[in-house]
């Protein structure tokens, strides 16, 4: 009885606190986690269940994200530029990171999980303010978009490098590394053999099953499968989702619209709400005051890390001072693969309350300030090139 | 327990059935296809392929390249939300954006999506149709397009069998 009442005021408040979030203009995850901190103020405990289900969650989040949103051809597309502007604002998003944990005496291990959750970015709430002002198709936002998708790539590696170093509790010996590596291209050897050559035959042979659903479960069943082998191998579950996600992606069968809706539906539906709900609830809002000064710096920090590694990318690569503001604004914003980062940090004990508590704070306000950044930006670009041409 | 007229009517319709599971296996998807369907080549312009669902009334449409060889289908939802930009939130994502920027139809159009082969048969393509609510398939043989089969060719040619 009482997982029913905990999953159901859960899922109730995710959907009234992400509609009110949409409403007034900002991403439906903001809500979420508001939901989560207002419900471990107010009710709930994190107990297993809830912990069980929104590992779940994550899961599905990285699965969807490999199944549904990468593209292998969008990678060859992008230009050099967008290469070495990602190089920029990730390494120096990183370094920020790492420095702070550093200057305040953290351990190795525990700056890197800070320096990784620093590192990747979502663009989700600033595409929908580029396409607003009409400027997605403007250079520095054609640039953000590329730099997404290495971004995401990227990141998703450092993920998994860090949560590998977490299970052994130490950073890594250059020969821990190696092996690391290793186990990692194995794995996607592996799935990458098993999609060519044994998931593209099942799935032909699925679709003709009688039992109920069968592509759908075949689908679910994948993503759990690549979850699970992941960690069999010494890597970490999200990690496995993304690659089979990514494996399923070019599977036709196994995108078939009414699949991917219900794939969709479980993912958003129900799974990633109860991640965010949870990441929400293990916020503990006293730490934040308690560790005042250093939950001040690694807010901003975070967002100085993209700012500055985005400008001083882009302007590397020839773009004017407002173009380059533009970029830096545009890849501020951090939510999942941050989130699942600190997450992983925090369930192997690496991170305590105060800097997981500070980056969900982080998260909050960059997805909060870099739509107004960049309008700010776009605007003084507009007003400098009709000035110019005028 | 049956009535003895029930129990004929039952089997009857049994009969009815499985005759007409008998006459739909003989008939192939590549009877019944549309041979000559509208195409957009991957290299048309998007204004291009606007101007195609501006004036033709098809949900789908299939992408070629120069040789004939399949590559995907842009369909009526792709077109709404490249014209209004009214999208959910969720689909934000950078690959919605980069559908947005494409100034070719290769880059707006859904890439891998299910074919069947034209020696298919009808009772086959109607099944997969009515269990994975697919409304229509692109007829694909050795990578080349060779037509297409919407829902009321399946429904027209099962219809004429009952005689």
């Amino acid at each position: 009885m009482e997982f029913l009442f905990q999953i159901l005021i859960i899922l109730l408040s995710a959907r009234l606190l992400s509609e009110i979030s949409e409403r007034v203009g900002m991403p439906g995850i903001l809500g979420e986690i508001l939901a989560g901190i207002l419900l471990g103020i107010a009710v709930l405990e994190n107990t297993d269940t809830i912990s069980s289900v929104a590992q779940l969650g994550v899961i599905f989040l990285l699965f969807i994200a490999g199944y549904k949103e990468v593209h292998i051809e969008d990678l060859k597309a992008s230009s050099k530029k967008a290469i070495i502007a990602t190089i920029f604002q990730i390494l120096i998003a990183f370094i920020a990171g790492f420095g702070l944990g550093y200057y305040f005496g953290l351990g190795n291990l525990e700056s890197l999980v800070l320096a990784v959750a620093f590192s990747p970015t979502s663009i989700g709430v600033t595409v929908k303010t580029l396409l607003d002002m009409d400027y997605l198709s403007s250079k520095p936002g054609s640039m953000m978009l590329s730099s997404a998708i290495f971004d995401d790539i990227i990141s998703i590696f450092l993920v998994s490098i860090v949560s590998t170093m977490a299970q052994y509790n130490s950073i890594f010996s250059p020969m821990q590394f190696l092996t690391m590596i290793g186990k990692l291209m194995v794995f996607v050897g592996v799935m990458y053999f098993l999609a060519r050559y044994v998931l593209s035959r099942l799935f032909g042979h699925v679709r003709k099953m009688h039992a109920r659903e069968s592509i759908f479960a075949t689908v679910i069943l994948v993503a759990l499968f690549s979850a699970y082998f992941a960690e069999a191998m010494g890597l970490h579950a999200v990690i496995g989702a993304f690659v089979g996600g990514v494996m399923l992606s070019n599977i036709p069968v196994a995108k078939i619209e009414d699949v991917q809706s219900k794939v969709s539906g479980l993912a958003y539906g129900m799974l990633t709400p109860v991640f965010f709900v949870y990441i929400g609830m293990s916020v503990d809002p006293m730490s934040l005051g308690a560790a005042g000064i250093f939950t001040v710096l690694i807010v901003i920090l975070g967002l100085l890390g993209k700012l500055v590694g985005g400008f001083a990318g882009a302007k590397t690569v020839g773009f004017n001072f407002y173009e380059s503001l533009i970029f830096g604004a545009g890849i501020m914003p951090r939510a999942e693969v941050t989130l699942v980062t600190i997450s992983i940090g925090r369930e192997m004990g690496i991170i305590g309350e105060e800097i997981f508590s500070a980056v969900v704070l982080l998260s909050a306000v960059s997805i909060f300030v870099a739509p107004m950044l960049l309008k700010f930006a776009i605007q003084k670009d507009k007003e400098n090139k009709s000035s110019a041409s005028g | 327990m049956f009535s003895e007229g029930e129990f004929n009517d039952q089997y009857s319709a049994e009969a009815e059935y499985s005759d007409l599971d008998e006459k739909c296996s003989r008939i192939f998807v590549k009877d019944i296809m549309e041979v000559r369907p509208v195409v957009i080549n991957a290299d048309d312009p998007v204004e291009k392929v606007l101007e195609v669902f501006n004036e033709k009334e098809f949900h789908t449409y299939p992408v070629v390249e120069k040789n004939g060889d399949f590559l995907g289908i842009i369909d009526q939802n792709i077109i709404l939300q490249l014209l209004t930009h009214r999208v959910s939130r969720l689909d934000h994502t950078h690959l919605m954006a980069v559908k947005s920027l494409s100034e070719f139809a290769r880059g707006i159009m859904i890439p891998h999506p299910v074919t069947i082969p034209p020696e298919m048969d009808l009772c086959e393509v109607a099944e997969i149709m009515i269990k994975h609510k697919v409304d229509r398939f692109c007829v694909v043989d050795k990578d080349k397009l060779v037509g297409i089969i919407c829902k009321p060719d399946v429904i027209k040619a099962i219809y004429s069998l009952r005689g």
